[in-house]
Parts: structure tokens; sequence; C-alpha cells
């Protein structure tokens, strides 16, 4: 479904990713993991547009190989009405709209957000419902990140991209919020999580790729992962 | 007596408050979207005003196509300067887009001595010489002034639905939050900071026209002081905020008439900018200026 062949990425003179390259096939978890400044948000960026890649081929085929698109040259606006959703790293919710707003950005693409698509997302989330028309400034972090999702949720995305979910919550929150992202999977979504929190990411991953200072250092099934002796020691705390 | 010179003193203000208001919408909406101040927002001013005055002056068109030839003229100005000065400099850093502005700015003062001469015309008075009569005809208020307050109110009205209500009004609160997050909702950030630009220049036309209207006397430079004060405005009343820019601009013309009425005509400027300096040092933010909060 995608497919990233050797890219590089400069932030002016830095070199942030070397020649990465990875794939999602359609209907996986795919996790992203690795330490803070690894790479793995400027990948994401790099996918969806937000960054350039100064060399390298980025390729989404949503309806299996029929058509091809090159997303290194589609402007990020466009990506989301091809099935590409990113929910980026600290939620950037638009915190001065209600919770309601955020959702109708969500569905921005799609013209008008309908009332299917609306409750679809309500009872994903029941605590938006209750808050739709509150600030989103006001909601907590849990809350917040849920609406992130619920936004993305309303373009009815084919690939979902997530950048640390996880961040700043609560292990119970964290528990809650991998949960949606396992129903979300089994009704058909393809997922790419990008973690830094590696033991939850290859619990639920069918496969992931390890980044460190900007290159794959190791790739491979999710379980088989977690079970590797470096794996244990560099990410999962012996 | 005093009390009848009191009372239109302050719809004076009220008046020339809404052509500030107006002009500062303009400044805000910008300024929220884009993320820099135009300073040659006050030159479109000027632009709609000799559009304005040569279809009706020297055509003898209807005033009505003389504003509507002005807004057009403006919308269309508003969005060329946006692509051609500003949009390439959208990753530069924030000083050498307002040095730009600025260029801009000499550049359509510039443009308008060598098209037009700096030698003044009277803009007509398009909205007649009559007015209403109030206290026994004691007192009159011309029609010119409350068209003026008229517009400012449903700009300012039509302006919250549109942000509030609309998705393209929507789209625009969204990109002045996060413009990385918009483009992920498929929102096309460029077009929207168009949109931005033809409506404030749009405004500044229909600003220029009634500015003239109150103050007939037109000049390249005269859209200068009304931009510096409308910016002001928006400033006080906290930029950004559309309430704010509405706000700002009616207290700001209400206080310069009453510093020229009642302390001094010379000093009525600087009073004017004083009461900005001690506005910002009490709440800097302006007075409907909003606070950004974050949570964890
Ligand atoms: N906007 C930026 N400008 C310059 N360098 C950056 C920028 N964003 C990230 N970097 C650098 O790129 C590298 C990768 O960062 P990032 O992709 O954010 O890592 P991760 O998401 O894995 O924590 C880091 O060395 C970081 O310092
Ligand atoms: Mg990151």
């Amino acid at each position: 479904m995608l497919k990233v062949e050797g890219i590089n990425v400069y932030y002016d003179k830095i070199h942030a990713i070397k020649d990465v390259s990875f794939q999602v096939k359609e209907g996986e978890i795919v996790a992203l993991i690795g330490a803070n400044g690894a790479g793995k948000t400027t990948t994401l960026h790099t996918v969806t547009g937000l960054i350039r890649p100064k060399s390298g081929a980025i390729t989404y085929f949503p309806e299996r190989e029929a058509n091809l698109y090159d997303l290194t040259k589609m402007p990020p606006h466009k990506m989301v009405e091809m099935g590409l959703a990113h929910v980026p790293e600290g939620r950037r919710i638009f915190l001065q709209m209600t919770v309601l707003e955020n959702l109708e950005m969500g569905a921005f693409c799609k013209g008008k957000a309908t009332k299917e698509d609306l409750d679809r997302v309500f009872a994903r989330f029941p605590r938006l419902q209750e808050r739709k028309k509150q600030v989103a400034g006001t909601l907590s972090g849990g809350e917040q990140q849920m609406l992130a999702m619920g936004r993305a949720l309303m373009s009815h995305p084919k690939l979902l991209m997530l950048d640390e979910p996880s961040m700043g919550l609560s292990p119970i929150l964290v528990e809650q919020i991998f949960d949606i992202i396992v129903e979300l999977h089994r009704s058909g979504t393809t997922i790419l999580l990008v973690e830094q929190n590696a033991e939850m990411a290859l619990q639920i991953a069918d496969r992931a790729y390890v980044l460190e200072s900007g290159r794959v250092v190791m790739e491979g099934v999710g379980s088989e992962l977690a079970a590797s002796e470096e794996i244990r020691k560099a990410y999962l705390g012996g | 007596m005093v009390f009848l010179s009191f009372i239109n003193n302050l719809i004076n203000g009220v008046s020339l408050g809404s052509v500030y208001a107006i002009i500062a919408l303009g400044y805000t909406m910008v300024y929220g979207i884009a993320k820099m101040l135009n300073f040659a927002h006050g030159d479109i001013i000027m632009v709609g005003a000799y559009v304005c005055f040569f279809m009706v002056s020297s055509f003898g068109l209807n005033p009505v196509f003389g504003i509507l030839s002005a807004i057009l003229v403006c919308t269309v100005l508003g969005i060329l300067i946006e692509q051609l000065a500003y949009k390439p400099l959208r990753q530069a850093n924030s000083l050498a887009v307002l040095i730009t502005a600025i260029g801009v700015s000499y550049f359509l003062q510039n443009a308008a001595q060598l098209m037009w001469t700096s030698n003044p015309r009277i803009f007509p008075a398009i909205f007649g010489n009559g007015g209403l009569q109030l206290a026994g005809g004691q007192l009159m208020v011309p029609y010119k002034t409350l068209v003026t307050i008229g517009v400012c109110v449903i700009i300012m009205v039509g302006l919250i639905l549109f942000t509030g209500k609309t998705r393209t009004g929507k789209a625009m609160r969204a990109c002045s939050e996060d413009k990385e997050a918009a483009q992920l909702m498929g929102i096309n950030v460029n077009r929207t900071i168009s949109i931005t630009f033809a409506i404030g220049s749009a405004l500044a036309a229909v600003a220029g026209v009634l500015l003239c209207a109150s103050y007939p006397k037109l000049i390249p430079t005269t859209g200068s002081m009304p931009g510096i004060k409308a910016f002001t405005a928006a400033v006080f009343g906290g930029i950004g905020s559309i309430p704010g820019a509405f706000l700002g601009g009616i207290l700001l013309g209400v206080i310069e008439i009453f510093s020229s009425a009642y302390l001094s005509t010379e000093l009525a400027n600087a009073i004017v900018f004083l009461v900005l300096i001690v506005v910002l040092l009490v709440k800097p933010t302006g007075l409907l200026g909003k606070r950004t909060s974050e949570k964890v």
C-alpha cells in the first residue's frame, strides 16, 4: 500500500533521514520504533509532504497495484483525499475551535461532515460526544488524543499514520488508545504506528522497523523483534 | 448645548472609529491567517478611494457602481500583491516580510503619485449632504455617518458569521492556528491565504470610500495615517480577534475625536498612541486578545 525507497531528508545541512526504506502492506499494522531524535517524525512528515526528500521515492497504491501515486510530488493537502490520514506528534488539534469543529475539519476534504460520520466517531469515542460543544483547548491530554484520532477518522482513511499516540499519557490511557488502534485495524484500516514506546508498539504490530540516527537498523516481525536480545537491551529495558 | 455637542462628538467619534474598525478588521484577518503585518493595507484604501473618485467624478457613474469598482480593483490588487510580493517569502523570516510590506506600501503611494499626481482631489458627496434631524432640529446626523456606522456593524457581524459558520471561514481559523495540521486536513493553505487577502482588500476599498465620504481630501498618502491608526486599533483590541478589531477601532475613533474636541487638536494623535501604550502595558494581548492555552 505504501512503499518508501531510499529516502534522504535534510534540515539545511543536517542529514536527518539516511537512505530509509520500508513498506506497509494492506491490512497490516507496521510500527516504526526508535529513540527520541531517531527520525520517526521526520519520516512521517516526508510521507505526507510536509518535508520533501532530497532523493528517494515514496509510492502509494491504495487499490493494489492499480493506481500508483508518487507522494513526493503531491501537495500535502491532496493526500487526505487519497485516503492517507496523519495524526501528528503532539496531536495538533485546533485548540481554539470546538470539538465538533475539529471533527468537521477532519472531513474537510469530503465537503461536509455527515451525521453518520460524526456518529461513527462518537460511538468510538463517547467522551467526544459529551464534549462536542467544548473548546478543544479545555480537553484533557487523553481526550485530546482521542479528538486527534477521531478527527483523522472523519476522512475514512485507508492508511492511518499515528505519531506517538501514547506520548504524555498515563499507562491506563495508553492501554485505551492502543485498544482503539487494534479495533480500527480489525475494522479494516491499515496502520503505520510511530512509537518511542517500543514495548506497546511491538505487542500489536505485524511488522516493525527500528530507526536509529536516521537509519533503519533492524526490521522484522513484531513478536520476533520483541523477543530479540538487541531490542530488549536497547528499547525494552533489558 | 454642552450635552448636544457631546452627543455630536460621540457620533463623529463612532463614525471615524467605524472606518478604523473596517480597516482594522482587514489587518487583523490577514495577521491572524498569514501571520504578517501587511503595512500596505492602508494604501489599498487610497487606491479604492481613487477608483471610486474617478468612476463617479470623472465618468459620472452612479456611486454604487463606483463602490463596486473600488471593491473589485482592490480585491484583485490585494491578491496580486500577495502572490507577487508575499507568497515567495512564505518561508522567510518575519523581518524580511515586514520590510517587503513597507516596500509595497511606498510602491503603491509612488505609483499613485505618478498616475494621479499629488494634487488633492475632492471626493464627491456620494451619500448627499442631508441628514437625520434629531432633538427638534438641534442635532443633525449626516446620512454618510449613518451609512458608515451601519456598514461597519454589518461587516463585523458578517465576518463573525463567516468565520464561525462557513466551511471556508472555519478553514481560515484552522490555518490561523496551525498551518501544517490544516494541510493534513486537506485544507489548501495557499488558497486560504489568498481568500483572506481578497476579503481584507475588499474591506479596505469600502473603508476608503467611507473615509473619503467624511474626509473628502484625497491624495496619494490619504490611506497612510488611517492605516497606521487602524493597525493600532487592531493591536489595541487584540490582534487576530474580529470583535477586538471592531472594539479597538470604535474606541480609537472616539478617543481621537474627544481628545481633539476637549483637549487639543494638535495632541489628538499623541493621546491616541498614549492610550494604546497604557493598554498594552496593562494587558499585552490587547482588550480582547486571546491567550493560547496548551494542555498535555
Ligand atoms: N525542524 C527541524 N529543524 C532541524 N532539525 C530537526 C527539525 N526537526 C527534527 N530535527 C532533527 O532531525 C532529527 C530527527 O528528528 P525527529 O524526526 O523529530 O525524531 P523522532 O520523531 O524520532 O524523535 C533529530 O536529530 C532532530 O534534532
Ligand atoms: Mg517524533
